[in-house]
């Protein structure tokens, strides 16, 4: 499978102003070095708890965000991302690296090419009340990528957004309605169709369901199952409900304090988690099921604030199997067994 | 009311009187706690698990009104008629017979002050007898026997309400008192494993991580030594590796005070990893009552079936309970799942059907179990 | 295109604001007092609608009062109200009925022109700093609160002084900077051929015709002009702030983010999704400030201030009763020479508040209800 993502050393910061002069005093560092791939036509999940990054990970690779330091390439072929990878290691100041990256990294677009790109990769939100305009009607809220991009407009524009909102299940009698008279399952979809009225390729789903209802999360679920099949959609799916990622990603990412710890296919990864992190995960989730109570926490501690991470490993504080390296330098991720890739020193060692 | 049960709750119905026409929020509801158990209140969003336990407290906002039903809570062996109280003797209830743990804690603490200073109101209000006398005997030991402070304390513990008592107070600092109930701040802070407890007590809220305030909010809870702790969806806004330290926290909890919690939550994982017997709540009915390794081996309503196919397995694909949950503003006749059930029969639309006990201790409302003899 | 499908569909794209309306209108309906404020306003409209049948002018400006010839020759002093004068006279013997009629009229230039302007620069500076934030941010807040601090009254009236009558406005200077401006923004944000090829035609044209045949004219402006004018630069930093604030907590909103991933224009952005949702608050504030607004032009007048003598405008009237009502006794004597306009007065800016108040009541529970 190609690649239709590559995502290289990304970091992204945000700067903490303080004092009179709201200098930068400090910065949160919510992503600080993610090197991943997301093939096409995959669900690729991401995992992490609160502050880890995966939201911003997920707004960065759309460019919503700026990224402080690394390279984004979109649907570009292996071969050139792979020369730009060796040539980095040869020779980083070369005029060839540069042009490749003016050309293909769009961590660098701005203007028309950003615009042009907007097309391509779409977001959903996770709560539908506060993402869709409230006092915009639905038709206008759909209809608007369309418009403002130039693809199409008036009745053109309409019937477009009549199909989507077909497809996500909604129909045209919904046109002319404000979002606040829609239950917040159905403002999901309006969300939904939103993002795919463009015909994106990939579509980034920011917590889709954790502000929904218990009962409509399966059918949205199977909504974006179904939205997959038909229009050849990546997704990057983005949760800290490890029971639906485990149920619908085709490979699973786990993030703690803006680093990935561990990346494998989801089979692969919910049965054999490698690193201590992901096992401490996996293993607080409460099983629905008395006979497995577990009744211990694995886990001790709170998360380190993502301003001060701390040094070396980000996890050696909580690690059961910390050792003197891990204080101080960062591991860097490699593979285990097939697609399964660690940064961890204490595995690294076997 | 059963033999040493701690809280009762009998055909509770609870109405709410809005513009938009009469929201019959809680049609019957049938509870009941047995001392040093964890209750498990599960059901969706809207299906009235808050409004029960509000109902307990006497804290159901207008336009909201309790109009039928009986809640019989058990303080040592006194029965309580909760409906009938009056307003002071609810107050004497609320925070140290029966605490509530809510599930946004920044929301339910005022930013404004430190932990410090809000436990140590609770703290103040229920105790305070208790800490006078403490704050006396550490005067004595320090050897200020006849101190104006100490002079304060002892009227203070005679005589509260006398003016002369009130001016007195106002002319000392009340240090040794501040000193005794910060002590008790601390510890209680230590209880619910909060690392660093003396320095936690002096944070303001915001400055609290999710985990640590919904701590701070349960040592607020336990400060009073309550006979019986309401929990409404405490965790369900934190991480999950905080959730399962929380979870611990509870257990643990109740091991040590033996007290009786009530555990409302939407999660069947939480369910089955904390609670002792659970109850599962539809549109403003209790449905089915169980042991928990009852409910999830044999469940016996059809919505408690529905829901426990509808979690989600890899490999599968996503079930979910078809049609949505029905207003409660003109509820459905009957059974009020009867629209969404796999095994509706006519009689469900017409009759509602009666909570009984089908097996030993398994109780459930619905008409395939005799529900309308 | 068939017309009565097209009716049809506007009908039925405009039913759900209709139903909005239609809601909003019912929960004022339901507030006593909003039904007087509006019966007010609605009142003073008809009168300024009617107010050529109501005082028939005599002359060509019926906003400058003119004398009752034959009174004046009788007494130089307020006459009560008489059957010729329903609400008497001033000491001048202006007719204090004509003036309260057309005042109305004034009342409401004055309010809606200061708060258009105001309103106008208020938004600008409120919405671009709130949104583009950072220095620029910071150096216009900052300029605003220089013009807050100094005290309002105070800084109108010395405007109104020290505003020249007639202002001498270089147009081809003024058409030169401007296109510089815009030529200098064009340059910076969009380098595109479609854009710079105009602006440079632009820049040269408007650089040659101010070399070569630069144009003057004087602006006339009339005594209430300056007030017009004072009065708002005295009033944007309040809408400036207010704006501010409601854009700054609109712009983190999730339905911005995303219409940004939609690729709208940050003046799409603002137009479309920032302003619509920013404005109730502001909306609330404009009403209360045209009752108010008329007030302190009035205070204006009466000090002497605003316009001429005998100009139709209830604080002038006012201000004719200056000299007549020293002593208690001839307070009374003369009461209708203040207490009538004044009746006008405090009617106008009550039916203002009372509209305001409603409209927040209205929009509050809007807002609530989403």
């Amino acid at each position: 499978m190609s690649a239709l993502i590559t995502v290289r050393n990304l970091k992204k910061h945000y700067p903490i102003f303080g004092g009179v002069f709201k200098r930068k005093v400090a910065s949160v560092k919510a992503v600080d070095g993610v090197t991943l791939k997301i093939f096409k036509g995959e669900t690729f999940g991401l995992v992490g708890e609160s502050g880890c990054g995966k939201t911003t990970l997920g707004k960065t690779i759309l460019r919503l965000l700026k990224p402080d330091a690394g390279n984004i390439f979109f649907d570009v072929p292996e071969d050139i991302v792979n020369e730009m990878v060796e040539l980095e290691k040869v020779n980083p100041k070369s005029k060839r690296l540069k042009r490749l990256r003016e050309q293909y990294d769009i961590a660098t677009f701005s203007g028309e090419r950003l615009l042009r790109l907007r097309r391509r990769m779409q977001i959903v939100y996770q709560d539908p009340t506060t993402s869709l305009d409230p006092r915009m009607l639905v038709k206008d809220i759909v209809a608007e990528p369309l418009v403002a991009q130039g693809i199409a407009k008036g009745e053109e524009a309409k019937r477009m957004v009549v199909d989507v909102l077909k497809g996500v299940g909604l129909g045209e009698q919904h046109l002319y309605r404000f979002p606040h008279e829609f239950s917040g399952g159905q403002r999901q979809r309006i969300a939904i169709a939103r993002a795919l009225v463009c015909r994106p390729d990939f579509v980034v789903l920011d917590e889709p369901t954790s502000s929904v209802d218990v009962s409509v999360r399966a059918q949205l679920l199977n909504l974006f199952k179904d939205l997959q099949k038909e229009f050849k959609l990546t997704y990057m799916f983005i949760s800290h409900d490890l029971s639906i990622v485990e149920c619908i990603s085709d490979r699973v990412a786990i993030m703690y304090l803006g680093k990935v710890n561990e990346l494998a296919p989801t089979p692969k990864i919910f049965k054999n988690p490698l690193h201590p992190y992901s096992q401490a995960l996996i293993a607080s989730v409460p099983i629905p099921d008395p006979k497995r109570r577990r009744e211990r926490a694995p886990l001790a501690g709170e998360v380190p604030s993502p301003v001060n991470p701390p040094a070396g490993c980000r996890f050696h504080p909580r690690c059961p199997l910390v050792m003197d390296v891990c204080r101080k330098e960062e591991p860097q991720m490699f593979e285990v067994e097939k697609d399964h890739y660690v940064a961890c020193f204490a595995l690294a060692k076997r | 009311m059963v033999e040493d049960s701690i809280l009762e709750v009998k055909n509770l119905v609870v109405k709410f009187y809005t513009y938009a026409g009469i929201v019959e929020a809680l049609d019957g509801v049938n509870l009941r706690i047995m001392p040093g158990e964890i209750l498990g209140l599960v059901g969706e969003t809207g299906c009235g698990k808050s409004v029960t336990s509000f109902s307990m407290l006497q804290l159901v906002p207008p336009p909201g009104a309790i109009e039928e039903g009986e809640i019989y809570f058990n303080r040592d062996g006194k029965i309580i008629d909760i409906r009938s109280l009056r307003k002071d003797a609810i107050r004497q209830i609320r925070g140290k017979d029966i605490s509530m743990v809510f599930q946004e804690p920044r929301a339910y603490l005022n930013p404004v002050y430190t932990v410090e200073t809000q436990i140590g109101e609770a703290l103040l209000t229920h105790r305070k007898n208790e800490f006078l006398k403490r704050a006396i005997e550490t005067l004595e030991r320090k050897g200020k026997k006849s101190s104006f402070e100490k002079r304060v304390y002892e009227r203070m513990l005679k005589k509260p309400n006398s003016i002369i008592t009130r001016i007195m107070a106002k002319f000392t600092r009340q240090k040794t008192l501040k000193e005794e109930v910060r002590k008790e701040v601390v510890h209680l802070l230590r209880s619910v494993e909060i690392a660093d407890p003396e320095r936690v007590a002096k944070m303001y809220p915001f400055e609290l991580s999710g985990g640590m305030a919904q701590r701070a909010v349960i040592a607020m809870a336990l400060s009073c030594q309550p006979i019986m702790l309401i929990a409404d969806e405490p965790t369900t806004n934190l991480d999950v590796t905080v959730q399962a330290q929380i979870l611990n926290l509870v257990r643990e909890l109740r091991n040590k005070f033996n007290s009786s919690i009530l555990y409302i939550t939407h999660d069947l994982g939480v369910i089955a990893e904390l609670c002792d017997r659970v109850a599962v709540m539809y549109a403003g009915n209790v449905v089915e009552t169980a042991d928990v390794y009852e409910l999830f081996e044999s469940p016996l309503h059809p919505y408690t079936k529905a829901l426990l196919e509808s979690i989600p397995r890899p490999g599968q694909e996503f079930k979910s309970i078809p049609g949505t949950v029905p207003s409660l503003i003109n509820p459905p006749k009957g059974c009020r799942f009867h629209d969404r059930c796999q095994f509706e029969m006519d009689i469900c639309q017409k009759i509602k059907p009666k909570f009984i006990e089908v097996k030993r201790d398994h109780f459930v409302a619905c008409h395939l179990y005799g529900g309308s003899k | 295109m068939d017309l009565s499908k097209r009716w049809k569909e506007i009908k039925i794209a405009w039913e759900p604001r209709i139903k909005e309306w239609k809601f909003m209108m019912k929960r004022m309906r339901k507030s006593p007092l909003a039904i007087i404020g509006l019966a007010i306003i609605i009142g003073f409209v008809i009168i300024a609608c009617l107010a050529p049948i109501l005082a028939p002018p005599v002359g060509p400006d019926p906003f400058s009062m003119r004398i009752d010839a034959e009174l004046s020759v009788l007494t130089s002093q307020p006459t009560p109200p008489t059957v010729r004068h329903i609400f008497g006279t001033t000491g001048e013997q202006y007719d204090i009925y004509y003036a309260c009629i057309w005042g109305t009229i004034n009342a409401f230039r004055v309010g809606i022109t200061v708060v258009a302007i105001a309103l106008a620069i208020g938004l600008i500076i409120g919405v671009t700093s709130a949104y583009y934030g950072g220095i620029f941010d910071e150096i216009m807040m900052r300029f605003t609160d220089i013009v807050i601090a100094l005290p309002g009254l105070v800084l109108a009236m010395a405007l109104v002084i020290a505003f020249p009558t007639v202002i001498p406005l270089n147009i081809t200077l003024i058409i030169l900077v401007v296109s510089a401006i815009l030529a200098i923004i064009f340059a910076t944000f969009k380098p595109e051929r479609k854009f710079l090829l105009p602006t440079q035609i632009i820049l040269i044209i408007s650089l040659s015709l101010y070399i070569n045949s630069p144009i003057t004219i004087g602006l006339n402006l009339s005594k209430l002009d300056k007030v017009l004018i004072s009065l708002a630069i005295v009033g944007w930093p309040g809408y400036a702030r207010l704006i501010r604030g409601e854009v700054l907590r609109v712009k983190n909103e999730d339905y911005v983010e995303a219409a940004k991933a939609a690729g709208c224009s940050d003046f799409r952005i603002i137009v479309k999704h920032i302003l619509p949702n920013s404005i109730y608050p502001l909306l609330i504030v404009v009403t209360l400030d045209i009752g108010s607004i008329v007030l302190t032009a009035a205070a204006l007048s009466f000090l002497g201030i605003g316009a001429e003598t005998n100009f139709a405008d209830w604080g002038n009237i006012i201000s004719r009763s200056r000299d007549w009502i020293r002593t208690p006794e001839l307070l009374v004597q003369h009461y209708h020479t203040f207490l009538i306009p004044g009746i006008f007065i405090v009617l106008f800016v009550l039916g203002w508040n009372l509209l305001g108040d409603a409209l927040r009541d209205v929009f509050d529970p809007m807002i609530r209800r989403r």
